[in-house]
C-alpha cells in the first residue's frame, strides 16, 4: 500500500577518510603500492557505523516521530527512506511519493527572486509545474512573503529563507512527507503555523516521519515515536510513554 | 539503460527548471547578460583572425579568416563552456545530492541544455558572417543535424564521465581547464585540418571532435558533404563512450551522497 516503510536489518556505515576527499596521487600511490607488494587492498579506513541493524515497519496514514541524540543516526534513517543513500545491508522498502524538507535553503538558489525560487524548488521536489500555477497564489499565501517576491533570496533574513522552503512543501502532495528539525528557524507565530500545517498532514491518509528535538511538537503532531540511540533503535511506541522513557533516560545520565 | 532514459524522462520538468536556473544565474548582475553568449566566440574569433589570419597568415583554404575560424568556433565554445560548467554540476550541488532524491544526470544535463541554448544564440552571428562575406550556401548544409546530434551525444557522454569522476578525486577540477585547452590545439579549430601530415592524420582523426569540427565547417562553410563512411565510424565510436559513461555514471551515482 502506498505509504508505507519497512527498515529490515538495516546498515549503514561511512568512511572517514583521513582527508575528506580522495587525493588522486593517494590513489594512484596506493594501486601500484599492491601491484608492487602484491598484497590485497587494504582496509586500514576508519569506519562509522551510522546504524548497526535498523529493523521497523511504518504503516501508511502514520506520524512517527525519531528523536535521540546527535549522531544517533536519525538523519541518516531519513536520508535512507528517500534514496539519497543506500544501505550497507539489510534492506528498505518505500512504497509511495517522497516529500522531504530536510534542510533550510538545500534547493534554493541566492541569486533567483522568491518567485523564481517558489518554481524551481517545487521542481526540485518533484511537482509539475501546473502544480506549482495552481498553488502559487496559496504557497504565497502561506508564506507571508507578497512583498518580497520579486526580490533575490540572498536578501532575505534567515527566517524567510525558512518560510519561503516550507510553505513549498506545505502545498507538495506526497505520501510520504519527511521533515529533518526545521522548525528551530522563523518566528513563534510561523512555528506554530507549521505544526498546524504537519498535523493537518497526518490525520490525512498520510505517511509523516518528523525528526525533532522539540518534544512538545512531536507530542503534538506523532502518533508513535522511537529513541535512536548510537546507531540502535532503543524503544519504539505511544508518544506518551516514549518521551518519559527517553526524558528518564536523559535526567539520570546528566545526573551520573 | 532504458530504464535509465526512463526514469530521466519522470524528471524532464525538473530538468528545464535547472537548465532555467542555469541561464538566469549567469547572467545575472552582469551588464551584458546573455550578450555573453555571443561574445566568447565573437572575441575569440577577433583575436584569431588578428593574430593568425593577419601576422601568421594561416591558411584558410580561400575563405575569409574570420568565417573559417567562427565555424569551429561555434561548435568548439558548445563543447567548452558544456565540460567547463557542467563537470563541476555534481560538486557543486552538493546540498541537493545529499539531501533530495532525483537521477543525478539531471545536474551535468541542465549545463548542457544551457550552453545548446547559447549556442543557438551565438549561430545569429554565423549567419550574419554568410552575409556579410558573401559565402554560398548549398543543400549540404543539412548535414549539420546528425554532426550536431553526434557533437550533442559527445559532450554529453563526456560530461557524464567527468562529473562524476570529479565527485571521487577532486584534482580534476584543475586538470578539466588545461585538459580543455589542450584539445582546443587537437582540434582543427584555428589551422584546417588538412594541414595535418597524411601519415599522423589517421590518428589525428580518432578524436571524434576533430572530425566532428572539422565536417562541421566542411558542410557550412566550404558546402561540401563530410565523409560519410568516416562518420559513421565516429558515431559509433561516440556511442560506445556514450554507453561507457552513462554506465560509469550511474554505477557511482550510488554513492554520491556518500563521498560527496
Amino acid at each position: 500500500m502506498s505509504g508505507s516503510i519497512e527498515f529490515s536489518k538495516v546498515r549503514k556505515t561511512y568512511s572517514i577518510s583521513r582527508y575528506k576527499y580522495k587525493r588522486l596521487s593517494e590513489d594512484f600511490g596506493q594501486i601500484i603500492g599492491r601491484i608492487l607488494t602484491r598484497k590485497k587492498r587494504s582496509l586500514q579506513k576508519e569506519k562509522l557505523e551510522a546504524l548497526k541493524g535498523v529493523s521497523f515497519k511504518i504503516d501508511p496514514g502514520e506520524s512517527v516521530g525519531i528523536i535521540g541524540k546527535n549522531g544517533a543516526g536519525k538523519s541518516t534513517i531519513l536520508k535512507l527512506i528517500s534514496k539519497v543513500t543506500f544501505p550497507n545491508s539489510g534492506s528498505v522498502a518505500v512504497d509511495g511519493k517522497i516529500g522531504a524538507f530536510i534542510e533550510l535553503g538545500a534547493g534554493l538558489h541566492p541569486e533567483l527572486s522568491g518567485r523564481e525560487n517558489i518554481y524551481l524548488y517545487g521542481a526540485i521536489l518533484g511537482m509539475k509545474r501546473k502544480e506549482i500555477n495552481e498553488k502559487f497564489g496559496d504557497i504565497v499565501n502561506f508564506s507571508e512573503l507578497e512583498k518580497f517576491l520579486d526580490t533575490p533570496i540572498k536578501r532575505y533574513s534567515s527566517g524567510m529563507y525558512a518560510r519561503l522552503g516550507f510553505s513549498v512543501v506545505a502545498f507538495m502532495n506526497p505520501d510520504i512527507l519527511l521533515i529533518d528539525e526545521v522548525l528551530a528557524v522563523g518566528d513563534k507565530g510561523f512555528q506554530e503555523k507549521c505544526l498546524k500545517k504537519m498535523k493537518g498532514f497526518s490525520r490525512g491518509s498520510k505517511t509523516l516521519v518528523f525528526v525533532s528535538h522539540n518534544l512538545e511538537a512531536i507530542k503534538y503532531i506523532c502518533t508513535r515515536v522511537m529513541i535512536m540511540d548510537k546507531g540502535r533503535l532503543k524503544k519504539m511506541g505511544k508518544p506518551k510513554d516514549v518521551i518519559k522513557e527517553y526524558l528518564d533516560i536523559y535526567s539520570q545520565k546528566s545526573l551520573e | 539503460m532504458s530504464k535509465w532514459f526512463k526514469e530521466l524522462l519522470l524528471f524532464k520538468e525538473l530538468l528545464f527548471a535547472l537548465i532555467l536556473r542555469e541561464i538566469k544565474v549567469r547572467y545575472k548582475q552582469t551588464a551584458l547578460g546573455a550578450l555573453w553568449a555571443i561574445m566568447q566566440p565573437l572575441s575569440l574569433m577577433l583575436i584569431f583572425t588578428i593574430i593568425f589570419g593577419f601576422f601568421l597568415k594561416v591558411d584558410s583554404q580561400g575563405i575569409p579568416y574570420p568565417i573559417f575560424s567562427y565555424s569551429a568556433l561555434l561548435p568548439w565554445t558548445f563543447f567548452s563552456t558544456s565540460i567547463s560548467f557542467g563537470s563541476l554540476s555534481i560538486v557543486n550541488n552538493s546540498n541537493l545530492i545529499t539531501k533530495i532524491y532525483f537521477p543525478r544526470e539531471v545536474l551535468p544535463l541542465a549545463s548542457l541544455g544551457a550552453a545548446a541554448l547559447d549556442f543557438f544564440i551565438a549561430c545569429l552571428i554565423f549567419i550574419a558572417l554568410f552575409f556579410i562575406f558573401r559565402v554560398p550556401i548549398s543543400v549540404n548544409i543539412l548535414y549539420v543535424l546528425p554532426i550536431g546530434f553526434l557533437m550533442f551525444i559527445l559532450t554529453a557522454a563526456t560530461l557524464l564521465f567527468l562529473s562524476a569522476l570529479v565527485v571521487i578525486w577532486r584534482d580534476l577540477k584543475f586538470v578539466i581547464p588545461l585538459f580543455t585547452q589542450i584539445l582546443m590545439f587537437a582540434t582543427p579549430v584555428i589551422y584546417p585540418i588538412e594541414k595535418i601530415p597524411q601519415n599522423f592524420k589517421f590518428v589525428y582523426k580518432l578524436n571524434p571532435l576533430a572530425t566532428l569540427i572539422s565536417d562541421f565547417r566542411d558542410v557550412t562553410v566550404f558546402s561540401k558533404s563530410p565523409d560519410l563512411k568516416n562518420l559513421l565510424l565516429i558515431g559509433l565510436i561516440i556511442l560506445i563512450f556514450f554507453i561507457v559513461s552513462y554506465t560509469l555514471f550511474k554505477k557511482i551515482e550510488r554513492r554520491f551522497a556518500d563521498i560527496i
